[in-house]
């Protein structure tokens, strides 16, 4: 059953999820993973000889860039809002996309409101686990708010001083 | 005056239609009050003891006569007729109902005003000299980038769920009138010996419950780089700040925590990282920008007005207020005109629907259009002939915005305290009162000098007590009001953090307290010594002993 | 002896309000009055705070008698309860009358059940 959104670019839509978020005390399922990065920092290169897709969740509290070499192979970097209010996971998100070009999903997990979507969506994010019930079409609609942004982010979105001069 | 261009006003008009909706969704009950307060804060709207506050900003203190007008109207139309100016330059309206929020938003977009980002924690709205454009001393226009700072900070996706509140204040005169050593980042535009024009950073200032100035993390930084070092900045705090206690969140605590050098160590290494052609404006947009600015309309004059020293020499008050109220202007022949919202018995700050007409009004008339508000609480008319400053005193006087107070003991500041606030643990107001009245003779108070009074009626010291020359703090003592009093402080370039008097003294004793101050000063003061000096000269010693004299 | 009432601040206009028999009224003289310790207090507290569309932020408040009417205990909600002291014309002391003066004329204010030092409103 469908319970991620997930950002196209250009809208929202429901999709299949194929990863288990998996616990550090949890035994591994079969198939596609989301663990921590602690747990990913001492199993992660095992678990990829297994050709399965490895998603990394990095708490707010951890440094992103410890991924940095090994971004190429992971499929998911979840980066955990632990409270909605909390702003750590934008920067997080910025820095995969814009400083190590990251190419994989950048996925929103916790506590994950729709009217934050546009934020998130510029921050690099283009996959959504909603703690508030919201719809791809909540998403969408969000995103869809500002006609212009003032400034350049990981989103391919002009800022209003380039629109300015061409 | 920067104007909005489409661009800006599209941002804007989004913003209201996305504020309409998230206002509809809440009052229908579609929304919890957890998920809506954020939204709602960053709209600039709290909930207070009696009613909904919203809080507009006005960024760098600058208004026109059309922005005033709706300031009027929006006071007259969904308020009770007035407005409170802040020290932060904002205009607050303490009787507002979250049901007319969106339109009000919506008139305030008509004429480019907002709401955005006056609470949350995000980045607040931006400060500067309200001499800016005016003042002989300033080595640049300073709003020029208060302007590209706002827009860079609006709707910032990556920094508006920070640890805390951040505030930024820039100025460009040695003469500090926006205290950018109490802001979370000061800026203060200097030329290097070589002639470039730079900025030195200053990072970690703030009052609240444990204040502090800011550091200097970097002596010059070429002005071309300033939206990207801010970045670093931010970016440095966003990660780091703390989460966990919201009385050690500000960016004060960290680079206190680090140490200034650790901490430009991190800001300049985050900003080596990222390439600055993204984040720092192009010259082009800089100067759109700054010809917004450019001085327009000033006439060639000569430096003296007859008729300006012949109402001096006619009208004894009208010098008065020439003194206190009238400052020299970079423009020979012009003057920069203090308009006081520190009438004797009034609100400190308060300013009514009818005086707003009247100050837009004259700003119209004799001011290129324009009136500021400082951080002091009071309004500026920035560009007056000074042919015209006998017509502008006299319209001023008959709605009662003449008293020649500025900088003087009545000029105090006050947050609206227990009256309205929620934070508040005692009223701030009535102790204004009080001291006011007690030097408002005009004479007298001429006689004690500059003396900055500043109260606040909780320790988020809205009302800047820590800087004031005389602070006040209201306290609760076990259900009674009481002030801690504190001496020496300052917010200008000479900053520093009062020290306390002693006890704290209940109500009815304030001031008295103040008039002992007073008497110490005027017996101990040297030629020519402003209160401050005496204090700093003598120290604490003969100041606690004449307040609590009675005590032993 | 103290009694408690029940308070909150409308969500549409931000008024301070006060619990009545299961609605909400303007004038704290008309607010129900629950003895210490009553649960009925606790029990409308917690039915109020998950109201999502009459009210926001409901907290119990302490009341004492005074001058043949109530008052809060506290300096803070006697302020909610009458209005700004710097604008008397504003708020709900604007109307006057008995209850407004018991509000008024209170004192042995306190924040806490801590018997205190009087504090008359000027």
């Amino acid at each position: 059953m469908p319970t991620l959104v997930k950002w196209t670019g250009a809208d929202a839509e429901l999709a299949e999820d194929p990863f288990t978020a998996v616990d550090d005390d949890q035994p591994l399922p079969r198939g596609d993973v989301i663990i921590s990065l602690t747990r990913f920092q001492a199993e992660g290169d095992q678990l990829l000889s297994e050709g399965r897709k490895i998603g990394v969740r990095v708490e707010a509290d951890e440094a992103v860039e410890a991924l940095a070499y090994d971004l190429p192979r992971i499929a998911v970097v979840a980066l955990v809002f632990p409270k909605f209010r909390d702003g750590r996971a934008y920067t997080a998100a910025r820095l995969l996309r814009e400083r190590f070009g990251y190419a994989g999903q950048v996925r929103a997990v916790g506590d994950v409101l729709r009217e934050q979507a546009h934020f998130m969506i510029r921050c690099g994010f283009d996959a959504f686990e909603p703690a508030d019930g919201s719809t791809p079409a909540d998403w969408a609609h969000v995103a869809a708010r500002f006609r212009h942004v003032y400034q350049r982010a990981a989103d391919d979105r002009a800022p209003a001083f380039t629109e300015r001069q061409g | 005056m920067y104007r909005y261009d489409d661009i800006d006003k599209a941002i804007l008009t989004d913003r209201v239609a996305e504020f309409r909706e998230q206002a509809t969704r809440r009052l229908a009950g579609l929304i919890t009050e957890d998920q809506f307060k954020p939204i709602r804060l960053m709209n600039g709207l709290y909930l207070q003891l009696h009613a909904y506050m919203l809080r507009i900003a006005i960024p760098y203190g600058a208004l026109t006569s059309a922005k005033m007008r709706k300031l009027a109207f929006i006071a007259r139309t969904y308020d009770k007729g007035y407005g409170h100016f802040t020290t932060r330059t904002n205009l607050q309206l303490h009787w507002i109902k979250l049901r007319d929020a969106p339109d009000i938003l919506e008139h305030l977009a008509e004429v480019e005003l907002h709401s955005i980002q006056t609470s949350g924690n995000c980045i607040r709205n931006l400060t500067a000299d309200p001499h800016a454009g005016a003042t002989a001393d300033e080595v640049d226009d300073p709003r020029v980038w208060a302007e590209a700072i706002r827009q860079w900070s609006t709707f910032h996706p990556e920094f508006s769920f920070l640890p805390r509140k951040f505030k930024i204040a820039v100025t460009a005169a040695e003469t500090d009138r926006a205290a950018i050593k109490v802001y979370d980042i000061g800026l203060r535009l200097h030329r290097a010996p070589d002639g470039e024009l730079g900025f030195e950073v200053l990072v970690g200032g703030g009052l609240g419950r444990t204040p502090y100035l800011g550091s200097t993390i970097r002596k010059h930084l070429p002005t071309r780089h300033l939206l990207s070092y801010l970045q670093a900045i931010l970016r440095v705090y966003n990660r780091a700040g703390r989460r966990d206690n919201a009385w050690k969140a500000r960016i004060k605590i960290l680079v206190s925590s680090l140490g200034a050098e650790e901490f430009a160590r991190q800001v300049e290494e985050e900003w080596e990282k990222e390439p600055r052609d993204g984040v720092d404006l192009p010259d082009g947009e800089l100067a759109r920008i700054r010809a917004a600015f450019a001085p327009q309309g000033f006439e060639t004059l000569p430096a003296a007005s007859a008729a300006f020293q012949a109402a001096k020499a006619a009208d004894r008050a009208f010098a008065r207020f020439v003194r206190h109220n009238v400052k020299p202007h970079k423009v020979p022949g012009y003057a920069i005109v203090d308009v006081s919202l520190k009438a004797p018995g009034e609100t400190p700050g308060d300013c009514s629907a009818d005086q707003m007409d009247v100050v837009a009004d004259l700003a119209e008339r004799f001011s290129h259009d324009e009136v500021r508000v400082s951080y002091e609480q009071n309004l500026i008319l920035p560009h007056v002939k000074l042919d015209d400053v006998p017509q502008v005193y006299a319209e001023l006087q008959a709605a009662g915005l003449a008293t020649p107070n500025i900088g003087l003991i009545s000029d105090i500041i006050a947050c609206p305290g227990l009256d309205y606030c929620a934070l508040a643990n005692a009223r701030a107001i009535p102790i204004a009162q009080d001291i006011a009245k007690r030097f408002a003779d005009p004479e007298r108070a001429e006689v004690v000098g500059e003396l900055k009074i500043k109260i606040s009626g909780c320790i988020n010291a809205c009302g800047h007590h820590h800087v004031g020359h005389i602070g006040i703090l209201g306290v609760d003592k076990k259900g009674e009001e009481f002030y801690q009093l504190t001496l020496g402080g300052s917010g200008a370039e000479d900053a520093e953090v009062g020290k306390m008097l002693g006890p704290a003294l209940p109500a009815d004793k304030v001031a008295d307290a103040v008039e002992q101050l007073v008497e110490v000063y005027m017996r101990e003061r040297a030629d020519g010594e402003r209160f401050l000096d005496t204090f700093r000269r003598t120290g604490m010693a003969p100041f606690k002993e004449a307040v609590y004299a009675d005590a032993r | 002896m103290t009694m408690k009432a029940l308070t909150a601040n409308r969500l549409d206009d931000g008024e301070a309000v006060f619990w009545m028999g299961g609605r909400w009224v303007d004038r704290f003289a008309d607010a129900q009055l629950w003895p210490d310790q009553d649960p009925a207090a606790e029990a409308a507290e917690a039915h109020a705070k998950n109201e999502l569309t009459q009210v926001v932020d409901a907290y119990l408040i302490e009341v004492i008698e005074s001058d043949g009417g109530y008052a809060p205990l506290s300096y803070r909600e006697r302020v909610r309860a009458m209005g700004p002291t710097n604008k008397l014309e504003h708020g709900k002391q604007a109307e006057g009358g008995a209850a407004i003066e018991a509000l008024v004329h209170a004192h042995g204010a306190a924040r806490s059940t801590g018997r205190v030092n009087l504090i008359k409103r000027k």
